[in-house]
């Protein structure tokens, strides 16, 4: 199909690269004009007050926001040096090699052994038993969760504390093999260690994959980030782009007045 | 804003209170603010109790009385009881086997005949065996012998009552009947033991008098001095009882009764019949068996009551020469055998030698016989009967003309005719009308069984009372029938009976049963279900994850389908007429196929039936899985969609496992409406009556609640009471559907959950 695949995976130093992307829902414009290149096997944090459209930014980069059908999508953005929004590029292989963490946990209510496998089965993995049962183990030490789950994978993944299953749905993304992973806020809804753990499993992740992370938490993106865009509501209610740095730089020099009011927590 | 008018104080908005807090209730006021709350709970809590229960008193309510319809006393009438009938046939065949030696009312010749005849059997009473033991041997039956104690306690089967059958009427009207009644109680014993019967334990003896007192309306038994009594005595009956009877009245004389006593031994049969006669002049009847039902009729219907006196017990026993050296013991079957079928002793028992049996039996009007052969054939019913014995009891008990149309419907013989002959068949079947008989196969076993229930037995509920009445009113109930319908028989019935499950429809609601609408039912619904499934379920699908809710079009759609949920069933029907069955005939009627049944090739069929409801039952189906898909989470979709999955495999795998349960539910919720839909069917055309089962998709057709309606439409009350056992049949068997159907949906939900 599209000759998104004809590039190789690690082609260059930027792994995606929005340019002058405007995202509506109806009339309404959610953000616009973003323009930001991500580079390959860093990770970068998406940062912003409430309602400025980080997560729509994010939901663009695998064109999550196509299933809700009043979301339209302006600008381009280009991975492997080919707009994802061209017509003649199928969302399904956008999704397949960027993967998706969401916010709250959501495992499929199958078997934690079915949660990791399924991905793989539909997106043509071709081994043997034994493979898938390799692949699942891989995956599953990978998301720093085989430890918990070794002994019960014929259990539902639904039994899985919540830390445990939001490293199962990290388990399940990386057991497709995308080149970047998508995370939407994924140690919000989690307690204090779980988030930790979580923050610990990214770091190790960024050796293989492009981390695009959004957060809320300015300490966590401080923490755990190589990168930092900073995001802001205009007057007119649309989200954009106000600063984009390497992470230490945004948070001790800001460049920006409104970056530096929100990172000390003047507003926000 | 619009202004106050001037000439009002100012409106202008009052300042909030200083202290807000100070609005809330304070001290002892809290605790009387959240009581009010309380209170008000409690009221509502006790309106919803109270719906609930209104609820559930109302369904009880009906419930309750749908069975008050099943179950009650009826008044039955039958032509011939069943029983009767293979009583009569089974002593027919046991009189007219080519191996019977002698067949006599004279006990004495009989005993006689065996002695002299070492192949010889025979059935006598306990008082001529003991008599002959010389020459005579009682066999025992299944290890039992006959004596005093296996009699009194049952466990020797052929054991039976000796009675003396007189009326109120003739003890009133003449007082020797009475005295020589007491008197007869009061020796029997005695005199039994002499002869060699059995005499009363001492309940049955005392239960007795308490009869015999009721009959001679006093309240002690007297001292009777036959000196005192005079007139003529008239007894008649069982051989059996011949002798004690003459011995008790030769006492009786010769203790000084004046009058005349004229006993004679007809058998128990023909003693009846000159007792319920209007001018038979028997006073008493010796018997040797219980009156029939028949006989208690004919009785009654001459406003005579017969009443019973035990006087004491008999062994009716199977005996051989004494010669005969290999018979000690057989069963009860062996003993059928013996009198019936069996020509020689090997037959009845492998180890007996190849000799023929020469059988000395009493006569076909015998208290015997009709004991033993009631005996011996007690499980027998009509489905025992071989099929040439039943075209024999048929063609016995109807006339030729009904015979031969009988015939003329169906044929008993692929090869003869019984009543018919081949000439008129023929003529008849190349004429212009020919009748059923000439297409359709014989009758089988089971066809001529009803065949014989229909036209010999012909049970008919004369009235019927309901399950209530029935229990409070009993003797009332019975006294009024016995009353009213003195032929009739006045017992409980349940209407709801397997019988009625399997049988077939039929015009005699005694015989009629729901096995055809059941099995229409099932068909219809089935194919219903079958077809009305993967269209809604598909549509719903649809519906939801593929349509653009945003669109007009699929507005309007949706709309539609609410609407149609709410249509009255009949338009249904209608359309169903219309297209199913008008247009699509050539489908519906399977004559496309050329499977359709040439005597009915239209489109009414089970097909179009089946097809009617699955519209009928569309938008519920829709709506409900609509329901079951949006209950999905979409986290889930996004979490396949975020994997690669395609929109098809998100639904496969994630959406319909996930919302299978409510799927499930709303087809189990529309089974149940077309269980129960009776006016599009009806307008489909739903067949009035038929009695052939549905064979496929092509067949004619009726349905339960077709069936429940026809019948509560008649105008007989037995109509209604099967009808009522119907509706149970309905309600039970949607209970095992829904059943079945939760079953597979908790098996589903388990599955994924």
């Amino acid at each position: 199909m599209s000759n998104v695949a004809t590039y190789s995976t690690n082609g260059g130093p930027y792994a995606i690269e929005a340019q002058d992307l405007s995202i509506y829902y109806g009339s309404f414009r959610a953000v616009k004009n973003i323009n930001l290149r991500f580079p390959t096997h860093k990770i970068t944090a998406l940062i912003g007050p409430s309602g400025c459209g980080k997560s729509t930014v994010l939901r663009a980069f695998n064109r999550m926001n196509d299933l809700i059908p009043i979301s339209r999508a302006e600008g381009v953005i280009l991975f492997h040096g080919k707009n994802i929004y061209d017509h003649d590029v199928d969302p399904v292989e956008i999704r397949r090699r960027v993967g998706m963490v969401f916010q709250k946990p959501n495992p499929f209510p199958k078997t934690i052994y079915e949660n990791v496998a399924w991905g793989a089965r539909i997106n043509g993995f071709k081994g043997s038993k034994t493979d898938m049962d390799a692949l699942v183990e891989e995956s599953l030490r990978d998301a720093a969760v085989w430890d918990d789950v070794k002994d019960k994978l014929n259990q539902s993944g639904l039994s899985l504390s919540g830390g445990q299953q939001q490293r199962l749905c990290i388990a399940r993304a990386i057991a497709t093999r995308p080149e970047i992973i998508l995370m939407d806020e994924p140690a919000s809804a989690l307690d204090p260690i779980s988030t930790l753990r979580i923050e610990e499993l990214i770091q190790e992740l960024k050796k293989n994959y492009t981390i695009l992370i959004v957060t809320h938490n300015m300490q966590q993106a401080a923490r755990a980030s190589d990168y930092t865009a900073f995001f802001n509501m205009d007057a007119d209610r649309a989200g954009y782009l106000v600063e984009y740095n390497q992470t230490d730089e945004l948070f001790t020099s800001p460049k920006n007045e409104m970056t530096e009011q929100y990172i000390t927590g003047r507003f926000g | 804003m619009s202004q106050p008018p001037p000439d009002q104080p100012s409106a202008a908005p009052a300042a909030p209170a200083t202290d807000l807090t100070t609005l809330f209730p304070q001290g002892e006021g809290i605790q009387a603010q959240i009581a009010r709350r309380q209170r008000n709970a409690t009221i509502w809590r006790f309106v919803f109790l109270g719906a609930t229960s209104l609820a559930v008193i109302i369904l009880t309510t009906l419930l309750l009385s749908i069975i008050n319809q099943s179950f009650g006393l009826v008044a039955e009438q039958t032509n011939i009881p069943e029983t009767q009938l293979i009583v009569n046939y089974q002593k027919s065949l046991m009189l007219e086997a080519s191996n019977v030696a002698l067949s006599s009312e004279d006990d004495a010749a009989l005993a006689e005949g065996i002695a002299a005849d070492a192949a010889g059997v025979g059935l006598l009473g306990n008082a001529y065996t003991t008599q002959n033991q010389d020459t005579l041997r009682a066999l025992s039956i299944g290890g039992v012998a006959p004596t005093a104690e296996t009699v009194q306690s049952g466990a020797y089967p052929l054991a039976r009552p000796l009675l003396l059958y007189t009326t109120a009427t003739t003890v009133a009207d003449k007082p020797q009947i009475g005295a020589f009644l007491a008197y007869y109680l009061q020796v029997a014993d005695e005199v039994m033991a002499e002869i060699g019967y059995f005499p009363l334990d001492e309940a049955t003896l005392a239960q007795q008098e308490t009869t015999l007192l009721a009959l001679l309306g006093a309240t002690e038994l007297p001292t009777i001095v036959p000196a005192e009594y005079e007139g003529d005595i008239v007894i008649a009956g069982s051989s059996t009882l011949n002798q004690v009877t003459r011995e008790v009245a030769k006492r009786f004389r010769a203790e000084g009764f004046q009058g005349a006593i004229k006993i004679t031994s007809v058998g128990t049969g023909a003693g009846f019949a000159g007792f319920c006669a209007v001018d038979g002049g028997v006073d008493i009847v010796n018997a040797s068996r219980t009156i029939t039902q028949l006989e208690l009729e004919s009785c009654r219907a001459n406003a005579l009551n017969p009443v019973a006196t035990v006087v004491g017990a008999d062994a009716l026993a199977v005996v051989v020469n004494a010669q005969n050296d290999f018979a000690t013991d057989i069963t009860l079957e062996q003993a059928g055998l013996l009198f019936s079928s069996a020509v020689n002793w090997a037959e009845v028992d492998a180890g007996w030698p190849a000799e023929a049996i020469n059988r000395y039996i009493p006569t076909t009007d015998s208290g015997t016989m009709d004991f033993f052969v009631a005996t011996v054939f007690a499980a027998q019913t009509l489905a025992d009967l071989p099929y040439d014995s039943l075209v024999t009891v048929f063609q016995a008990n109807v006339s030729a003309g009904r015979c031969r149309a009988a015939e003329a419907e169906q044929r008993f013989y692929a090869d003869r005719f019984v009543c018919d002959t081949e000439e008129a068949f023929t003529a008849r079947c190349e004429g212009e009308n020919p009748t059923t008989g000439c297409t359709l196969a014989p009758r089988d076993h089971a066809s001529l069984e009803a065949l014989v229930q229909a036209e010999v037995i012909q049970p008919e509920v004369l009235q019927a009372w309901f399950l209530a009445e029935s229990i409070f009113r009993r003797d009332e109930i019975v006294a009024t029938a016995l009353e009213e319908y003195p032929s009739a028989d006045v017992h409980f019935r349940r209407w709801l009976t397997w019988d009625f499950i399997t049988r077939p429809q039929s015009a005699t609601p005694e015989l009629a049963g729901v096995r055809t609408a059941i099995l229409g039912s099932l068909w219809v619904v089935g194919i219903g279900l079958l077809a009305g499934f993967p269209v809604g379920v598909g549509a719903a699908i649809y519906l939801e994850e593929y349509a653009n809710k945003r669109k007009r079009f699929n507005s309007i759609i949706q709309t539609n389908i609410n609407n149609l949920a709410g249509v009255p069933s009949i338009i249904y029907g209608l359309l169903g007429l219309t297209v199913f069955v008008r247009v699509l005939e050539p489908i519906t009627s399977g004559a496309i196929f050329g499977v359709g049944d040439p005597t009915t090739a239209n489109g009414r069929t089970i097909l179009s039936a089946g097809l009617t409801l699955a519209l009928l039952i569309l938008p519920v189906i829709i709506i409900s899985s609509q329901e079951a898909i949006k209950a999905v989470p979409s986290s889930l979709r996004e979490a396949s969609f975020g994997l690669g999955a395609t929109r098809w495999q998100t639904i496969w795998n994630h959406v319909i496992p996930n919302a299978i349960g409510g799927i499930l539910t709303g087809v189990i919720l529309a089974m149940s409406r077309i269980i129960g839909e009776t006016a599009p069917l009806v307008v489909v055309g739903a067949a009035t009556l038929i009695t052939s089962d549905p064979s496929g998709p092509f067949s004619k057709f009726t349905t339960l609640p077709i069936q429940i309606y026809q019948w509560t439409a008649r105008p007989q009350q037995t109509f209604l009471l099967i009808a009522g056992a119907a509706i149970i049949v309905l309600i039970i068997l949607l209970f095992i559907l829904n059943i079945f159907a939760i079953y597979l949906r908790n098996r589903y939900a388990r599955r994924i959950g």
